[in-house]
């Protein structure tokens, strides 16, 4: 099959760098697929998984925030947070699920403490399930 | 020579010695922790030199300027965010940054946003507006606060409290050279080499251009602020280490110095006992 370059960045480094056959991410409007010659875009990514398809091998992550870009036929995956499934911290992710709960059941939180407890909550929820 | 007693100079001596322990242990502290940023440094430089790559290719290919990211309103008011150390001994790595910063901010109604102790004080004392000085610890800062005064920024800056926005750091080029600069974030700048009917606009945004611009901006901001976080972190250490490095050299010179005089003293005083001995006083 044929490949395209690309290129996934965090603020933590470059987690991959080099051909790969496709690429699903879940962006704000919902999953899109890229495989070589995919028309130049730009998107916005959402909080879910990426599945990498690698020399055949297929590699799932959680991927959340940042965006996506092909321009001239190169791919980069430019995430706040990226974390391949068998990297990512089970016990950490349920401890941040259990904080936020606890948030959102108390009547005295602020608004502004909902929104990052149900952002928290996604979070948690997408590496647990990425994970499995 | 007799006129400094010799108990006089050993004291010096002593008192130099110990500066010279305090700014030897403050090199090797420095020297690990350097380390540990440098390394820090090169793992996020791909995100930053990608992500800010990837934001002007958009720009410069994007000619219907829809977005407001990518006017320049033409107007006076700017945010500074200006990154400085939490602490002193650093060679001239806190007064350089913010010469450079204080030099940008002439002539323009300017507010602050600092970062590191060093700032904070520095606008404080110069009574310089201050968009918040919750920022007073460089050292701890983390990629989620980056983000957070990203997402403030842009609100601020959508909202026309100012027109443009900078960030003033350190490069760190190697550890003996760290280079003041100064960065225009917001609008993005465009280069003006290229014309613009030879400006390609034919990638595709998905949902939108303004929605993308509206939520891939503040995270770019992070980003950069991030990675100029990371380098200023760094040059802190670099310049602290070789600025210790030669306290201790001359802490060292200054005590060889010393010796050789208490010597001297110690020797006449013994040439004066014995010459009054012989003389039979």
């Amino acid at each position: 099959m044929t490949g395209f370059p690309l290129k996934i960045v965090t603020p933590d480094g470059l987690e991959f760098d080099g051909i790969a056959e496709s690429l699903t991410v879940r962006t704000v409007t919902g999953d899109m697929g890229i495989m070589a010659k995919h028309v130049d875009c730009v998107v916005p990514l959402g909080m879910g998984e990426a599945t990498v398809v690698i020399d055949g091998q297929r590699r799932r992550a959680a991927c959340i925030g940042g965006m996506v870009s092909v321009i001239n036929g190169s791919v980069n995956l430019v995430p706040t947070t990226f974390e391949w499934a068998d990297e990512i911290d089970v016990a950490r992710a349920e401890a941040s699920e259990k904080r936020a709960q606890a948030i959102l059941a108390s009547k005295s939180a602020t608004d502004t403490e909902v929104k990052l407890a149900k952002a928290r909550l996604k979070r948690a929820l997408v590496r647990k399930n990425v994970r499995r | 020579m007799a006129g400094v007693s010799t108990k006089e100079i050993k004291n010096r001596i002593r008192s130099m010695e110990s500066t010279r322990q305090i700014t030897k242990a403050m090199q090797m502290v420095a020297a690990s922790k350097l380390r540990r940023a440098q390394a820090q440094v090169t793992s996020s430089r791909p995100y930053f030199e990608i992500l800010y790559a990837a934001i002007h290719e958009i720009a410069e290919s994007n000619s219907d300027l829809s977005s407001p990211y990518l006017v320049d309103r033409g107007g006076k008011k700017e945010a500074h965010i200006v990154i400085s150390g939490d602490r002193g001994l650093a060679g001239g790595y806190n007064s350089n940054v913010l010469k450079l910063a204080v030099s940008k901010m002439a002539g323009q109604e300017s507010s602050v946003l600092p970062i590191g102790k060093k700032t904070v004080d520095y606008f404080k004392s110069k009574e310089v507006t201050m968009l918040s000085a919750t920022y007073a610890d460089a050292e701890e800062m983390s990629l989620g606060d980056c983000f957070t005064v990203a997402k403030d920024l842009c609100k601020r800056y959508l909202a026309g409290e100012f027109d443009r926005v900078y960030v003033t750091y350190t490069r760190f080029v190697s550890v003996l050279s760290q280079n003041p600069e100064s960065l225009q974030l917001l609008p993005l700048v465009r280069r003006d080499d290229i014309p613009a009917d030879t400006r390609k606009s034919d990638i595709m945004y998905e949902p939108s251009c303004e929605e993308v611009f509206e939520t891939i901006i503040p995270e770019y901001l992070g980003g950069v602020l991030y990675g100029a976080l990371c380098e200023s972190r760094a040059s802190e250490q670099a310049a602290r280490q070789s600025a210790m490095d030669s306290a201790t050299q001359n802490a060292d010179d200054m005590i060889a110095d010393l010796s050789l005089k208490f010597n001297r003293a110690r020797q006449a005083a013994i040439t004066q006992e014995i010459t009054e001995i012989v003389a039979g006083q």
